[in-house]
């Protein structure tokens, strides 16, 4: 017999294997059965703390998009220059997410269902590193130290970068880059992003 | 309200923009004076808090109205 837990507890272990078997196989191929079983007890249990699958969904959806990363130290430590700041805001998103990499899953999931959780995925997550990333080129621009750069357009491409290290590293594991540590995958696509902005 | 001596409006900002500019404010700032600022990012209210516990500048005040947050800092 599952052993009793208090009632927070119970939602929080229901909505951890809700978590894990929605960002493996999506809402459609989940049912509340499963999610009982595999926690040891009946459908009912579940019941008692979620209504609906589709209230369990949601609020595995809410827990993962709306977690938010915290950039404090890497924009007050010094030096603070962009290239400094990027870097550091990059290494936190990425090792925050290969903690956790249902996120990846289940932001792919809800993009493809069409959910409306896909943009709070992007709110809470990504507009951190892109708005930097918009900021500071307009910024740098101004100041003449830029040329010829569409800030929205660089912000999409880092973004477009980092997802990728981030499917290839946490959800596809790809063996080519098996030897590398993520962060200096990081490092060096930053290195890459700056020279194809001829930030220097 | 608190009196200030500089203001800056970090309204549509998320975070990390309004510690970033706000640090930029503060640094022009003589000590004792105070910023104040007028943010719309939820997570601000923590961030701020993390901002003065870090940088030893002094949190006066943190209010919200209508989603609207507002700040008064006192540089150290």
């Amino acid at each position: 017999m599952a052993k009793r837990l208090k009632a927070a507890e119970r939602k929080a272990s229901i909505l951890a294997v809700a978590k894990l078997l929605f960002a493996d196989k999506g809402f459609h191929g989940v049912a509340v059965d499963e999610i009982a079983k595999r926690l040891g007890v009946s459908p009912a249990v579940l019941y008692q703390h979620f209504p609906s699958k589709e209230a369990l969904y949601e609020a595995a959806l809410t827990e993962i998009s709306e977690k938010r990363e915290s950039y404090i130290e890497a924009v007050l430590t010094e030096p603070s220059d962009f290239a400094t700041v990027l870097k550091r805001m990059s290494r936190i998103y990425v090792e925050s997410v290969s903690r956790d990499p249902d996120y990846l899953r289940m932001e792919l999931m809800s993009a493809l269902e069409g959910s409306q959780a896909a943009t709070r995925f992007f709110d809470h997550r990504w507009r951190a590193l892109t708005d930097y990333i918009e900021y500071s080129l307009d910024e740098l621009k101004n100041e003449g130290r830029l040329s010829r750069i569409n800030p929205k357009m660089a912000s999409l491409m880092y973004q477009g970068m980092i997802r990728e290290v981030l499917y290839e590293t946490c959800v596809l594991n790809d063996p080519r880059f098996h030897n590398m540590p993520l962060h200096t995958i990081v490092d060096e696509l930053v290195q890459l992003f700056l020279k194809a902005i001829s930030y220097e | 309200m608190t009196d200030y001596n500089q203001e800056l409006d970090a309204r549509g900002l998320n975070c990390p923009l309004p510690i970033l500019r706000a640090k930029k404010s503060i640094s022009q700032l003589a000590s004792g004076e105070v910023l104040r600022i007028v943010a719309t990012d939820p997570g601000s209210v923590k961030d701020f808090e993390s901002f003065c516990s870090q940088t030893g500048h002094e949190l006066l005040d943190s209010t919200e109205a209508d989603g609207t947050f507002v700040f008064a800092i006192k540089k150290q």
